[in-house]
């Protein structure tokens, strides 16, 4: 008899399509952030605040920046405000 | 017999063609952005000066305090070598390029042509023509030839009959030999400078110490490669040049010009119907340098707008705004006509080619490497709560 294995379950399973990955983010007093997984923030294009499901026991506050990198490259990284943690997310 | 014909720092030599004063000053070819910083090909007059290609930078500069250094010009050195190939072609002779400034032929053929084995190798200089000083040589053997080849003076010929190749080779240094830096500097610190020291140690004993490419090195010395000569099919010469009033870095004009230079192309008559296979998008840049990209085509086609999808992607590629831009055929397909099918593949056809090309991913990836994204909440305000990864077995 051969297990079920773990990986083959969770093959299997449906997920979330673009979950939010943990982020390395330094960011100045004003909470905005100024650098990015060792990148430097060259322009914060927007910001906007989530705050959803507030009513259940997993409530949502995020503050979602649209940031371009000196490198050039565009991302979108949020604080979670619940956690103190950063991610970043196509928004 | 097997001839070489060979123009050294060809790439140096094509570079400076536009600057032709250069050629007696001590000049040498820039690195490379990106690689070690060593330098290239050098001039006559930088060499007299104890300039040596591959030297370091530093060191080169520290002994010839003025020399000029010549940015890689890929792109006309290309030309002029397919120029140079084209003139031998010209002449009769079937050649296998290897790199820009050296190629193989087989003698047997041109021989007969020019009345003899040294009347055709005059006539393969000749070909290739006096400003590029070419060395011309010819062996039994690939190697041998190369290596007379290298030891001829400019605008001669020198043959090695195969009874002598082994004592010919013994003298030349190791640095004929196709071999990495670090291998010669291995072998030199062993004592061993020449091919004849190389070829006189065991075979195995070379193998164990310097790998596959020492054995192969090794039995280059000792005369013993049976390599012969791939002539490449000749080319059509099918190109149109674009030139621009001034230059040009927006990428929309860019397209533009391409769209015209792939029109116009696609219309030459001397295609004669047969779609292209490979392609070269040219450009020469503000400031003199060129820059060139090739596309193979997975598939030869005449569809205008897949060869734009196909060449438009290099153009993001461009480092500079450009002045001139070329559109090049390298190579086109021998069939004229393309087998398409009588009807679409449209309904159950086309469903039933997704679920076999689908069971091939499945095959190749494993169980869940096939999924839909199934949108469960697209108005959500949580990007990750807007659609699922459901993996389709079926």
């Amino acid at each position: 008899m051969v297990a079920h294995t773990r990986s083959a379950r969770t093959a299997r399973a449906a997920r979330r399509l673009n979950q939010p990955r943990p982020a390395l983010v330094e960011a100045h007093a004003d909470g905005l952030p100024r650098r990015v997984n060792r990148q430097d923030v060259a322009v914060v294009r927007e910001e906007w605040r989530v705050v959803d499901r507030w009513w259940t026991d997993e409530p949502v506050h995020r503050r979602y920046f649209d940031v371009v990198l000196e490198t050039g490259e565009h991302t979108v990284v949020y604080h979670d405000d619940d956690g103190g943690s950063w991610f970043t997310q196509r928004a | 017999m097997i001839a070489a014909v060979v123009i050294p720092a060809f790439d140096l030599r094509a570079a400076l063609r536009l600057r032709p004063r250069l050629q007696a000053s001590p000049a040498a070819l820039a690195p490379l952005p990106g690689t070690e910083q060593l330098v290239g090909s050098v001039t006559g007059a930088a060499q007299a000066k104890g300039v040596r290609p591959g030297m370091r930078l530093g060191e080169a500069l520290a002994m010839c305090p003025e020399l000029v250094l010549i940015d890689h010009d890929p792109a006309t050195a290309e030309q002029a070598w397919e120029e140079v190939l084209r003139r031998l072609e010209d002449a009769g002779i079937a050649v296998e390029p290897v790199e820009p400034g050296l190629c193989y032929f087989e003698t047997a053929g041109v021989e007969r042509l020019y009345g003899g084995l040294e009347p055709a190798l005059k006539r393969a200089l000749a070909a290739v023509g006096t400003a590029w000083d070419p060395q011309a040589g010819a062996a039994d053997r690939r190697f041998a030839a190369l290596a007379a080849a290298n030891v001829a003076r400019p605008g001669q010929a020198l043959i090695v009959s195969d009874d002598r190749t082994r004592s010919f080779l013994a003298p030349l240094p190791l640095q004929l030999l196709p071999l990495e830096r670090e291998r010669y500097e291995e072998l030199e610190e062993l004592g061993v400078r020449t091919i004849g020291q190389l070829a006189g140690l065991p075979g195995t004993a070379v193998a164990e110490r310097l790998g596959p490419a020492g054995r192969r090195a090794w039995s280059l010395a000792r005369g013993e490669e049976q390599g012969r000569v791939v002539p490449r099919k000749p080319v059509t010469a099918i190109h149109e040049t674009l030139e621009f009033p001034e230059a040009v870095g927006n990428e929309l004009t860019l397209r533009r010009g391409l769209g015209v230079l792939l029109d116009r192309l696609l219309a030459r008559p001397e295609r004669a119907g047969r779609p292209p296979r490979k392609l070269a998008v040219w450009a020469r840049l503000v400031g003199g340098a060129s820059w060139r990209r090739t596309v193979t085509l997975r598939e030869p086609t005449a569809d205008p707008a897949r060869l734009r999808t196909a060449l438009a992607v290099k153009l993001l590629e461009l480092p500079a705004p450009a002045l001139k831009l070329r559109l090049e055929v390298g190579e086109l397909a021998e069939h004229t006509g393309e087998q398409l099918e009588l009807l679409g593949s449209e309904g159950e056809a086309g469903r039933a080619r997704l679920r076999e090309g689908l069971r091939q991913v499945r095959a190749a990836v494993g169980a869940g490497g096939v999924s839909t994204v199934v949108e469960v909440a697209p108005w959500s305000r949580i990007p990750e709560a807007r659609a699922l990864l459901v993996p389709r077995d079926d």
